[in-house]
């Protein structure tokens, strides 16, 4: 109980900062209170096109995700098996970690046009984040524990359920967490800037052009709730496959 | 089955820590690695494993033998053991042909059962050395290679540990390194 009330109270503190920021600049356009966001939220929720937007964006999005993640893993165990491979990704990884999104936006909306670019926007963010986290962890494995492995020619799905697995759990973890806030993120803006039908983004860009502050701000809340959802269930995920280590 | 170690040479650091050493590893026979700390029982260990290349002379498997390397059941230096996992899991994740059953029933020879179901982290010294005992007398092997497997024993497990190292030797060679020799009267010993 303490501890719900030591979480759950500075959050009521800045709702309550946020109501008398609105009260003062009284001007629904400029800063809509978290009343009528919250009314704005569940007159949204109760139309078709939003539930339709929120899916449409949330497949978009973990879609790409799932993407990222698996070519993260993948390269990383590439990377650590073949210096090669390590040596021609790194430009690779540096370009997607370094290049706004924006311009990869523009760049796949000319490309690609703009049905599935939250797609390719979360696996490109997401990607990065996976493969160096990952590698680390492999870097990080213990060599003595492999090399046991290798003299008892232990069985390669035990060697990755045994030895690498509760190494890289906990690199996992904290990229994970980092990597679906991030798909979130750049799969929005993507949507914001690529206009695709029946997408949060859309939604967030008509609330821009309406000048529907409220809207905006109800659209921001469904993201936030949706993107940690997305969160726990992913950490449980990681939980059960760790087993007692995660 | 011989494995022959001849005219081996290892250096480190400028140290020549083996030279010119040579030994007929055979079947049925038992030889004991004596010597003190750094003069190479480690190294010759993992040169036999194929982990390290000698700088000179070679090891090769001699007689009808099927696999390009040995087939070894090891004790390292380090126990080597997944700390996360049972005592029971850590003796199975090394061989599909390890059963839960037997594997149990073997550790039990050496540990109280109680322990067996927690992870290796909560064990002690003693017991964690145990467990990489049985773990390298169960897997299927043509040969026991263990370095220095006695430490942290106490002299009523060390006796234990011997008998049941013996028990499980069967056929093939066993090869054993010890500062001291001391408590390995069964085997020839090897003065490094």
């Amino acid at each position: 109980m303490k501890k719900i009330i030591k979480k759950a109270l500075p959050v009521f503190f800045w709702i309550v900062i946020w109501q008398l920021v609105a009260i003062i600049i009284h001007n629904k356009i400029l800063m809509a209170g978290p009343i009528e966001t919250l009314q704005k939220l569940i007159e949204l929720s109760g139309s078709e096109s939003f539930w339709a937007s929120v899916g449409s964006s949330l497949g978009h999005i973990l879609l790409g995700f799932v993407i990222g993640t698996v070519l993260g893993i993948v390269f990383s165990f590439l990377a650590y098996k073949e210096e090669l491979v390590r040596d021609f990704a790194r430009p690779i990884v540096g370009l997607l970690k370094t290049v706004p999104v924006a311009s990869f936006v523009i760049l796949l909306l000319i490309w690609l046009g703009s049905s599935n670019i939250s797609i390719f926007i979360s696996a490109m963010v997401v990607f990065p984040i996976i493969y160096v986290s990952t590698l680390e962890g492999f870097d990080a494995t213990d060599h003595k524990l492999l090399e046991m492995a290798h003299t008892f020619r232990m069985p390669e799905g035990n060697v990755i359920r045994y030895i690498y697995l509760p190494q890289l759990i906990p690199f996992f973890k904290s990229s994970f967490k980092l990597a679906i806030g991030m798909a979130f993120k750049s799969g929005i803006a993507a949507e914001v800037i690529g206009q695709p039908l029946e997408t949060i983004g859309n939604g967030l860009y008509n609330a821009k052009i309406y000048l529907e502050t409220g809207e905006l701000f109800a659209w921001t809340i469904a993201i936030v709730v949706i993107s940690f959802i997305c969160e726990k269930i992913l950490l449980l995920l990681l939980h059960v496959m760790g087993g007692r280590k995660a | 089955m011989t494995i022959e170690v001849k005219d081996v040479t290892k250096t480190f650091d400028g140290r020549k820590v083996l030279d010119n050493f040579s030994l007929d590893i055979e079947s049925e026979h038992s030889y004991i690695i004596a010597g003190p700390s750094g003069c190479g029982k480690t190294t010759l260990i993992r040169i036999i494993l194929g982990l390290d290349k000698p700088d000179e002379g070679s090891v090769k498997l001699l007689g009808d033998y099927k696999y390009p390397y040995i087939v070894s059941g090891t004790v390292f230096q380090e126990d080597r053991l997944c700390d996360d996992f049972t005592a029971v899991e850590n003796v199975t994740m090394v061989s599909h042909k390890i059963f839960k059953e037997t594997a149990r029933e073997e550790l039990e020879k050496l540990l109280p059962a109680e322990v067996l179901d927690k992870p290796v982290r909560e064990l002690s010294g003693g017991q964690r050395r145990k467990v990489a005992i049985v773990r390298a007398c169960c897997i299927p092997n043509d040969i026991l290679i263990m370095d220095e497997p006695l430490t942290g024993l106490d002299e009523k497990s060390k006796e234990e540990a011997i008998r049941y190292i013996r028990d499980k030797q069967g056929s093939g060679p066993l090869v054993i390194t010890s500062h001291s020799g001391e408590g390995f009267d069964f085997g020839r010993v090897v003065n490094l």
